[in-house]
C-alpha cells in the first residue's frame, strides 16, 4: 500500500463521561480499505471510541473527520458510517427482507432497486433465500450475517464492528472471521472492529490498537505488535508471554523462543509438568520463584522427565 | 393401583381445591345472576323484559353511553398520558426521570377511598383551586364535580400508573442496539418510534387499554363519590337496582349487560395474548 488514501481521521479526540471515565486526546488515522482492531480489556475505552465514531455518543472536544469531512456534528443517521452491535441488531418484528429493506425505504428507493440490493446482500453473506424469515427462526451466526448485510445495504464509508462476535460460540467465531475477511477483501470496504478476543484481532486486521485505561498502548500490524511489544502490557496482552526478572529488569520471552539445553544457557531451573497439546509440547519449567513456559517439539520433549534439572535459552526477547 | 394412575390422582388433588372455590364463588353465583335474569318478579317464569328495560328506557340507555364515554374517553386519555410518561421513562435518563420512576406507582398504594375525597377537597367549586383563586381575589370555580369530566379526572389517577407500569415492562424489552441500528440505517427519531418502538410496543398498549377498559365498566367508589344523579355510571345503576328498588332480576340483568361489555375487551385481550404473531414462534 504505497500511496494511501485516509478514510478516517480523529483527532484530538477527548470524551469524558458523567463518572469521570473514558478516553482522552485520542489520535488515530484509518486508510481507505483497512480493518482497524481497536483491542483491550472490557472498559478501556474501545466501545466508546467506536460508538463516538458511528454517532452515539457525542465528543467531549477534539474532531472525527471521514473523508475529510467534520462528521462530529452529524446525528447517527447522517452519517456516512454503519454500525454493527454485539447482539439484538435485527428487527424481531420485520422479516429479514424488511429487516434489509429498512434503509433504502427510509430514502425512497424504488422497490425493483431494493428487491435487486436485498439478493446481491444476502448472496454475499451466504443467506439468500431468506427473505421471508423472521430474525428469531435464525441462529445467533446467521443474525450477525444479516446484520453485517444490513449494514453494508447503505454502501457505508466505514462499517463499525462492535464486538459482532462475542456472543457466539467458538466454532462460528472463527468461521465469521474468515467469512468477514473475504466480504471485506471482496469490497473493500474500511473497517472498525472493536474485541476483546486477541486471537480474533490477529486473525482479522490490517492493523491493531491495544488500548488499556483509555489509552493507545501499541498501534501495529499483528505481526509488529506481536513480535515487537511497545510496552510490558501489550506482551502480557497478545499471546504469550514469560516475564522472568534478571538483574533488576524483566526479561519478556515468548514460549516458543524459548529452547531447553544442556549448555549453558540464560536462566537454570527444573522440569515442574510436561504436557501433550498435539503437535507441541508444553513444558513448564521452575526456575527460582517463576514459572517458565517453553513449547518444544514432541522428539525433545520425550527426552524430558519431570524433576530434571535444565538450561534455558533464549532465542529472542524483550527487556522492560 | 399403577404409578401412572397415581400421579393423575395426585395432580387432580392438587387441582381440586381452586377448582371447587371457583365453581362456589364464580361459576355458580354466575349461572344463578344468569338464571335471575331471564326470570320474571311476578310469574316466575322465563322473560326478556329485565334486559329489554335497559334497552327501551330513554334513561337507561342515556346511563349505558354515559358510561361508555367515560370508559372510552378513560381508556385513551390514560393510555396516551401513561404511553408518553413509559417513553420518557424509557428514553431520557435524567435525575428527574429516575425520580419519576421510583415514584410514578405512588397512588397505587393509597386506598381509592382517600384519594378520590383528597381530589373531591381539590377540584369541588369550594375546594383548593378555588381558595387559592380567592386569595389573588378572583373566584375560580373548576365545575368539575357531578360531571363526567371530574370521574375522568379522578380515573387518571388510578389508571395512568398502571398503565404505564405495563408499557413501561414492555418498553424495557427492546434492547437499546435495536432502535440504534435504525438510527443508524437513517430513521429519524419520529421513524424510529414509528417503525420500530411502536409495533414492537403495541401488544403491551393493547393489553394495558383491555385492563383499564375493565376496570372501569363497572367503576363504583369515583362514581358514587364524584358522579352526578344523573346520568349516571352502570355501577351506580346496578347499586341503585339491587338496593334501593330491591328489583334483583333486573340487577341480574345489568350484571349480564356488564359482563358482555367486558367481554369484548377480555375477548381483545384473549385474542392479542393468544395470537403468536409470526415473529414470536
Amino acid at each position: 500500500m504505497a500511496d494511501r488514501t485516509v478514510k478516517l481521521e480523529i483527532r484530538d479526540m477527548t470524551k469524558h463521561y458523567d463518572n469521570g471515565d473514558g478516553v482522552e486526546h485520542i489520535n488515530l488515522k484509518i486508510y481507505e480499505g483497512e480493518i482497524v482492531t481497536m483491542l483491550g480489556p472490557s472498559g478501556c475505552g474501545k466501545s466508546t471510541i467506536l460508538r463516538t465514531l458511528g454517532g452515539f455518543l457525542d465528543v467531549s472536544d477534539g474532531d472525527i473527520l471521514i473523508d475529510g469531512k467534520s462528521i462530529i456534528d452529524l446525528p447517527p443517521e447522517k452519517r456516512p458510517t454503519a454500525m454493527v452491535f454485539q447482539s439484538y441488531n435485527l428487527w424481531t418484528h420485520m422479516t429479514i427482507y424488511e429487516n434489509l429493506a429498512f434503509g433504502l425505504k427510509l430514502r425512497k428507493v424504488p422497490k425493483a432497486t431494493i428487491d435487486e440490493e436485498v439478493k446481491k446482500h444476502l448472496a454475499l453473506v451466504s443467506m439468500s433465500g431468506c427473505e421471508k424469515k423472521y430474525p428469531t427462526q435464525l441462529s445467533g451466526g446467521q443474525q450477525q450475517r444479516i446484520a453485517i448485510a444490513r449494514s453494508l445495504m447503505l454502501k457505508p464509508s466505514v462499517l463499525l464492528l462492535d464486538e459482532p462476535f462475542s456472543a457466539l460460540d467458538a466454532k462460528i467465531r472463527q468461521q465469521m472471521r474468515e467469512e468477514l475477511k473475504k466480504i471485506q477483501s471482496e469490497l473493500g470496504i474500511t473497517v472498525v472492529f472493536v474485541t476483546h478476543d486477541q486471537e480474533e484481532a490477529m486473525a482479522l486486521s490490517h492493523r491493531i490498537v491495544v488500548m488499556n485505561k483509555g489509552v493507545f498502548e501499541q498501534v501495529g500490524a499483528p505481526a509488529e505488535i506481536y513480535d515487537e511489544p511497545a510496552s510490558k502490557y501489550v506482551a502480557s496482552f497478545i499471546g504469550e508471554m514469560n516475564f522472568v526478572n534478571k538483574d533488576g529488569k524483566t526479561i519478556a520471552v515468548r514460549p516458543e523462543d524459548v529452547s531447553i539445553t544442556q549448555d549453558i544457557g540464560d536462566i537454570n531451573g527444573t522440569v515442574r509438568t510436561i504436557m501433550i497439546l498435539g503437535h507441541y509440547v508444553e513444558v513448564n519449567v521452575q526456575c527460582g520463584d517463576t514459572v517458565v513456559k517453553c513449547f518444544v517439539d514432541r522428539e525433545q520433549s520425550d527426552k524430558l522427565t519431570v524433576g530434571q534439572a535444565v538450561h534455558l535459552k533464549f532465542a529472542k526477547y524483550h527487556v522492560f | 393401583m399403577n404409578k401412572e394412575t397415581k400421579r393423575k390422582l395426585i395432580a387432580y388433588l392438587l387441582v381440586l381445591p381452586a377448582f371447587l372455590t371457583v365453581m362456589a364463588v364464580v361459576a355458580i353465583p354466575i349461572f344463578t345472576a344468569l338464571k335471575t335474569s331471564f326470570t320474571d318478579p311476578d310469574t316466575g317464569g322465563f322473560t326478556l323484559s329485565n334486559y329489554g328495560y335497559f334497552f327501551t328506557t330513554p334513561n337507561e340507555l342515556k346511563n349505558l353511553g354515559f358510561t361508555l364515554y367515560v370508559v372510552v374517553v378513560t381508556v385513551v386519555l390514560a393510555i396516551i398520558i401513561a404511553y408518553l410518561l413509559a417513553l420518557y421513562l424509557r428514553f431520557i435518563k435524567s435525575p428527574i426521570s429516575r425520580a419519576i420512576g421510583s415514584l410514578y406507582l405512588l397512588p397505587r398504594f393509597i386506598p381509592s377511598l382517600v384519594a378520590v375525597y383528597a381530589m373531591i377537597t381539590i377540584i369541588r367549586d369550594s375546594g383548593l383551586l378555588n381558595r387559592i383563586s380567592q386569595l389573588f381575589g378572583g373566584d375560580f370555580k373548576p365545575g368539575l364535580m357531578y360531571q363526567a369530566s371530574g370521574m375522568i379526572l379522578m380515573n387518571m389517577w388510578f389508571n395512568v400508573p398502571f398503565a404505564a407500569l405495563m408499557i413501561t415492562a414492555g418498553l424495557g424489552a427492546i434492547p437499546d442496539s435495536m432502535i440504534e441500528s435504525a438510527r443508524d440505517v437513517g430513521a429519524s427519531k419520529l421513524q424510529v418510534f414509528r417503525s420500530i418502538i411502536l409495533p414492537l410496543s403495541f401488544k403491551d398498549v393493547v393489553i394495558a387499554s383491555t385492563f383499564v377498559f375493565m376496570s372501569n365498566v363497572g367503576s363504583f367508589t369515583t362514581p358514587y363519590l364524584m358522579g352526578g344523579n344523573f346520568p349516571k355510571m352502570l355501577g351506580i345503576s346496578l347499586f341503585d337496582q339491587f338496593n334501593k328498588y330491591l328489583r334483583y332480576e333486573r340487577a341480574a340483568a345489568l350484571s349480564v349487560i356488564m359482563f358482555l361489555i367486558c367481554s369484548v375487551s377480555a375477548g381483545v385481550y384473549i385474542y392479542t395474548n393468544l395470537k403468536e404473531k409470526e415473529w414470536e414462534k
